[in-house]
């Protein structure tokens, strides 16, 4: 009747739409690129070699002959994410509270509910703001130095180039962030929402919560790690890992484990 | 039977906008607690014996008019069917919802809201064809099941609780919100709706509409009529985030 | 002086109100509505169990017809109501809910097939027909014949009300909120609109019209303890009667419902009851059958509530702080038919109770529940003394409810009588022009500011809210279920102590913006003349009459009461009303009187109605080949207007 035909003479744009799908999609993928990201850089808790061959791995050492690798294919894969985090950061940006009058608002009606999801929200604002420059730093560190991970760089990064503090609230941010995101992801589009929806939500939450604490847990190991390593790595920053060099080092060990061993066993790799 | 009586303390929001030179500020009242007392039931009192100017608004007192939303110890619920008894420490502060026009003290003019939210959804069956039915004939058919699920997302009282609840309602005044979403999911569901998803767009399609809404989900959290509003929000997005 | 003109004005944005405005709006006149509060609010909203139209979709209702349903309602009125506008009302009904339906109402409907009911507590297999599946379906209610209360879970009236505000938004219609009607502008038996209060600004205006409506529900806020929202104080009842000119009719027919909540008062739907639930006594016992072997539960309401007080007397009574009260047992329905079609009852029992009616009883006792009086009109909803002025719905004594109305055809009454009155309405405004004198307006207007300011300036007198306590108590305590004219006569003169002291009323807070104590203070004394209307002709009615139950005259009394109560307050400073009476004529009875059904009869017959039942034997052997359209066209021709005279189809049956 009245406003039937409204559709004729003015048309929304569906460029709102298209951001939000971008703003989801960003958040998604970087959401689960993080904890791959959080896996592989957590293999230094399994030992130097594990990060080594990870990050070999990376640089795709497999495909080259001389087990060097392309750097370029690190460069490459860092300036997509890098790109993705700085579109999904944008479209971010336009969800903050812009003004005080609004963050006043925001912060009183927090105070005044004390509701979660909520408060989850709020959180991610405030971690979003910080990864903005933490993990820009971040990223453009890993941009400019493709081949430089290793886990003698990248502890020396931590400790001798001073980078851990940065490391640490990126972690904390990152993780907080990105499973309270992957979380409103769920409920904001409907997902997973097979039998009761209410039941699923707190099962979704639970299993967000038990996420952040695993990938948290981790990166702190992890960073341990790398700050023990990068201490006693202090004395010879800019060298890079190598497996010979690890066997000199590990000569006394070694020749106790070859005695050990029967002769057959002791052939070299 | 002889329950122990409490003195129950009201905190209490008043101002009176029409008052001139009136502040805002917090009064304390005190009530002596009955059994199966609800804060309707204690306002009345403090009205009638202690003063006669408070304002607040009761209509059904049943919870089903959605009259009497208010603030009570930081949630925004309806007033009239919270017991004394649930709170423990004998503390009821009362605050009225925020996000609306004030009227005075606890009173505040969700109505004016609601009316302009169904102006702006087109809240009714839009179909050429509805008044030129004969109604001397059988009615139209419709699927047992659409119609329960119709009238689940029709148990909306307009309360406004979930509109309060909304911390991106509250920021961004211009918000459609829950209450909109919940009205339009009703009418998206209604075959005898006749709007396709384009026209759907032209009230929703934007960041006022449900690209705005940040999933903070206070709105499904504080609805007294536990209304979907997770499921329906999301089933809203879905269609309108596809349109072409 | 702040005057809005329009014309068509209607006092009430529930049910009947907005149905009114559509209509007129429909025809193309300027309306307004008036309102309390957000018209979404109204207590039709409150309405569950749901609304009677003859449709005969489910299998319990096959067979079901316009006749059937009016004889219900006959009866259900014992014979006190105006047998023209049952019969409007009953023809009217099945379309009014199938636009109701076009317009988004989410009746529930048929589902073929086999289906677990309770009926008389035991679990039985209906089967559903197949070719009836989604169409609008019913449920059983008291005092019927077949399943026809047609219902949306237990929400209809909310889903009504929802669809009817929504469709008037869609038309434009304004309703103005916060404004309260507090007298009427009249001339020369004339109605020229109303002046109204801003009850947040405190401004009077006087809005000016053609036609006004009032549709301002009912007055159930005269108890003490009801089931009615704490808006049903009858103001629209009380401007009216306040003309001098305007009558009210048979304002002691309140009636009582079998089961609110104790203490609080709160209904649970008569559905509960419909769907199979039943009452019990302290000892856990099924006491209905006892005193109602056919109906049982669902016997009339105002026979259920006797019943039950009755039995509460016998010591039957389950007693607790509150005084005694029986109970209601729905656990029989099973958790899922209550969460599904009884969910609001569960609600209510949860917060206002804190059971699980699921496994508990519910503590039920009869509560004041509906006000068949009201304002008295003719079939067009015209009032015959005060032209120009209309009312429809609770507030109306339209009069198809007689002395007691059934449950479910209350909503339907709202809004069928919405639909006809509205016809009338308009029609009224399309023949005549508005011819009022600014200075009628403003004397209006300035008399109801004297009596605001007199109210502010007053420093010392009577408190409004203890005032209407002690209203609310006597009649409570005197103007109950069962009456006698001992209490009645107590009554009536302690009300006219409450309605000279309602003279001196004094405010605390004297400011004339928004003020609660202030409307208080304007609507009490308002109350009370009503509560003396109902107590006053209560006590003159020397007979028992389906709500209005006497015990001192326990016999139904066609011979002397075959008549409608007739209340009208000439003299502002009199403490009792005018009280007149009004004959029904059983000559033009469709139905002549007969039993109810319930009891023993003892009625005192009327002398005509054996003339009329031999006469009505006469025409049907007069004409043999007659079906029920050309017989009833003989019996009871009725003027429905054009656009309602249809046939009404039904499933199986075509328009037969
Ligand atoms: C708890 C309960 C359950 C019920 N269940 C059923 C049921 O299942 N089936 C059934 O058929 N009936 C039922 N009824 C009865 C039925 O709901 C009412 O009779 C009917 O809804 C009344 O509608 P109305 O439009 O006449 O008035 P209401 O809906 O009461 O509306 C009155 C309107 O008038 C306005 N108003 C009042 N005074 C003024 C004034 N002075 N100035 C301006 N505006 C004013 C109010 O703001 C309101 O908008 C039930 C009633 C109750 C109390
Ligand atoms: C530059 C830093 C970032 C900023 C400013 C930022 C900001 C935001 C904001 C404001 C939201 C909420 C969007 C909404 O409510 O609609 C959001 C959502 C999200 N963010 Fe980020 N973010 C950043 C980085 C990241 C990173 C690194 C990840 C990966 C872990 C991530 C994952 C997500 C996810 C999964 C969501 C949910 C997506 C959605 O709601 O549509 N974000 N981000
Ligand atoms: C493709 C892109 C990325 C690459 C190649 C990469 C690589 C690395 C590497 C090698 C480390 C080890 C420390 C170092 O060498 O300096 C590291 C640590 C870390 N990265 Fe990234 N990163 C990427 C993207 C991101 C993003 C987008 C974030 C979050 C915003 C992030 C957050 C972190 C954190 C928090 C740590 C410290 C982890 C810990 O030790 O606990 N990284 N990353
Ligand atoms: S959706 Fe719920 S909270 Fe919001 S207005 Fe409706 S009933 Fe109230
Ligand atoms: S609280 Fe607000 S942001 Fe969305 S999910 Fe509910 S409307
Ligand atoms: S007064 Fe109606 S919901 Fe509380």
């Amino acid at each position: 009747m009245d406003s039937y035909s409204i559709e004729s003479n003015k048309k929304k744009s569906r460029l709102p739409a298209r951001l939000d799908l971008a703003q989801s999609g960003t958040g998604l993928i970087l959401g689960l690129f993080m904890w791959v990201h959080m896996f592989l850089v957590g293999s230094i808790v399994l030992g130097k070699g594990a990060f080594n061959f990870v990050a070999k791995t990376m640089e795709l050492s497999f495909l080259s002959d001389t087990g060097h690798g392309y750097p370029a294919a690190v460069f490459f894969a860092v300036l997509t994410v890098f790109t993705l985090f700085i579109i999904h950061a944008l479209l971010g940006v336009r969800k903050f509270p812009i003004s005080w009058k609004q963050h006043r608002i925001i912060v009183d009606q927090m105070q005044m509910m004390n509701h979660t999801d909520t408060n989850l929200w709020y959180i991610q604002v405030v971690t979003g703001f910080i990864m903005f420059f933490a993990g820009s730093v971040h990223l453009y560190v890993m941009l400019t130095n493709p081949g430089g991970i290793d886990p003698y760089m990248s502890a020396d990064r931590m400790v001798s180039g001073t980078m851990w503090p940065l490391y640490f609230i990126l972690l904390i941010c990152v993780e907080l962030h990105g499973s309270i995101g992957l979380y409103r992801l769920c409920m904001k589009w409907g997902w997973f929402k097979a039998g009761n929806p209410k039941e699923t939500r707190q099962k979704l939450k639970t299993f967000k919560n038990k996420a952040t604490i695993f990938f948290l847990s981790l990166g702190i190991i992890a960073l341990l790690v790398f700050i023990v390593i990068g201490i006693n790595h202090r004395s010879r920053v800019g060298e890079r890992y190598s497996k010979l060099e690890t066997a000199v080092e590990r000569v006394p060990a070694l020749v106790a484990e070859v005695k050990a061993l029967q002769p057959s066993d002791a052939t070299h790799q | 039977m002889n329950d122990q009586e409490r003195i129950l303390k009201f905190h209490i929001f008043r101002y009176n906008p029409q008052k001139k030179g009136d502040k805002p500020r917090m009064v304390t009242y005190e009530v002596t607690e009955a059994p199966g007392m609800t804060i309707f039931i204690a306002l009345n009192e403090i009205r009638e014996q202690q003063d006669p100017s408070i304002q607040f608004d009761f209509v059904c007192r049943a919870g089903i008019c959605g009259s009497c939303a208010m603030v009570v110890n930081g949630s925004p619920t309806l007033a009239c069917r919270t017991l004394t008894s649930k709170y423990e420490s004998g503390e009821i502060k009362l605050l009225p919802l925020p996000g609306f026009e004030l009227i005075g003290d606890l009173s505040v003019n969700t109505g004016k809201f609601m009316r302009a939210m169904s102006e702006r959804v087109e809240s009714w069956i839009h179909d050429q064809y509805a008044d030129e039915v004969n109604f001397d004939k059988l009615e139209e058919r419709m699927d047992p099941e659409v119609a329960d699920q119709i009238y689940e997302l029709e148990r909306c009282v307009e309360c406004g609780c979930c509109v309060s609840a909304c911390a991106t309602k509250r920021m961004r005044p211009d918000f459609l919100s829950a209450v909109g979403f919940m009205r339009l999911a009703r009418f998206a569901l209604d075959p005898r709706d006749k709007r396709t998803n384009e026209e759907f767009y032209e009230i929703m399609g934007d960041d006022d509409g449900v690209f705005g809404c940040m999933t903070l989900l206070g709105c499904e959290d504080y609805c007294p009529k536990d209304l979907p509003h997770q499921t329906q929000i999301a089933y809203l997005r879905r269609k309108m985030a596809f349109v072409r | 002086m702040k005057v809005i003109y329009t014309d068509s004005l209607v006092i009430g944005g529930g049910l009947a109100g907005l149905r009114v405005a559509i209509a007129s709006r429909q025809r193309g006149f300027d309306t307004i509505v008036l309102s309390l509060i957000p018209a979404k609010r109204s207590h039709s909203a409150a309405a569950q169990g749901g609304m009677q139209a003859s449709l005969g979709a489910c299998i319990k209702g096959e067979g079901d017809d316009e006749d059937v349903h009016f004889a219900d309602t006959v009866k259900g009125s014992d014979w006190g109501c105006d047998q023209d506008v049952a019969r409007m009302f009953v023809n009217t009904s099945p379309k009014a809910i199938r636009q109701l339906s076009a317009w988004g109402v989410p009746w529930s409907r048929v589902r073929g097939g086999d289906r677990e009911v309770v009926i008389n507590g035991e679990k039985v297999t209906i089967t559903e027909k197949q070719d009836a599946q989604g169409l609008i379906t019913a449920r059983d209610f008291g005092g019927t014949k077949k399943w026809r209360t047609c219902f949306t879970s237990d929400g209809t009236g909310h889903t009504m009300l929802y669809a009817m505000d929504n469709k008037a938004i869609q038309m434009g219609i304004p309703v103005h909120e916060r404004k309260e009607a507090i007298a009427l502008i009249h001339e020369g038996g004339l109605c020229y609109g109303a002046v109204v209060r801003d009850l947040i600004t405190g401004e009077l205006a006087a809005y000016v019209a053609k036609a006004t409506t009032i549709a301002t529900g009912g007055y159930g806020r005269l108890y003490a303890v009801t089931t009615n929202a704490i808006i049903s104080e009858g103001i629209g009842n009380a401007i009216a009667l306040e003309t001098g000119i305007a009558a009210l009719g048979n304002m002691e027919a309140v009636q009582f419902h079998p089961t609110a909540i104790v203490p609080v008062g709160i209904l649970t739907t008569e559905g509960c009851r419909g769907d199979g639930g039943l009452l019990l006594d302290k000892d856990g016992y099924r006491f209905m059958p006892d005193y109602e072997p056919d109906k049982k539960e669902l016997a009339s309401r105002d026979v259920v509530s006797r019943r039950m007080t009755e039995h509460m007397r016998k010591g039957k009574g389950v007693s607790s702080r509150y005084g005694d009260h029986l109970w209601l047992d729905i656990t029989l329905l099973g958790r899922k038919h209550i969460e599904k079609n009884l969910r609001e009852v569960k609600e209510i029992c949860e917060y206002f109770l804190g059971i699980d009616p699921v496994k508990e009883y519910i503590p039920v006792r009869p509560t004041q529940h509906y006000s068949m009086g009201g304002i008295r009109t003719n079939a067009t909803g015209e009032s015959p003394t005060l032209k120009g002025l209309f009312s429809a719905g609770e507030a109306a004594c339209w009069d198809m409810h007689g002395f007691n109305r059934l449950g479910g055809n209350s909503v339907a009454e709202t809004v069928v009588a919405g639909m006809i009155v509205g016809e009338f309405v308009s029609d009224y405004c399309a023949a005549n022009s508005l011819n009022v004198s600014t200075a009628t307006i403003e004397h209006f207007i300035n008399q109801e500011k004297k009596k605001i300011t007199d109210l502010l300036m007053r420093n010392q007198g009577e408190n409004p809210f203890e005032l209407k306590a002690e209203m609310q108590k006597i009649m409570m305590d005197k103007v109950g279920i069962f009456r006698n004219g001992q209490d009645l006569e107590k009554a009536v003169e302690e009300l006219k102590v409450l309605n000279q002291r309602a003279r001196e009323i004094a405010l605390r807070n004297r400011i004339s913006s928004s003020n609660p104590e202030l409307v208080e203070a304007i609507r009490v004394p308002k109350m009370i003349k009503l509560a003396q209307c109902v107590a006053y002709g209560a006590l003159l009615r020397t007979e028992s009459r389906g709500a209005h139950a006497r015990e001192d005259y326990p016999e139904r009394n066609d011979r002397d009461w075959l008549k409608r109560t007739l209340t009208t307050w000439k003299d502002e400073g009199s403490d009792l009303p005018e009280v007149k009476y009004e004959d029904l004529d059983v000559m033009k009875m469709e139905m002549p009187p007969g039993s109810r059904g319930y009891g023993v009869d003892n009625t005192i017959h009327h002398p005509d109605t054996k003339k009329r039942i031999s006469q009505i034997e006469t025409i049907k052997e007069a004409n043999p080949g007659a079906d029920r359209y050309e017989l009833q066209e003989l019996l009871n021709p009725t003027m429905i207007p054009e656009k309602f005279k249809g046939r009404n189809e039904r499933i199986g049956r075509g328009f037969k």
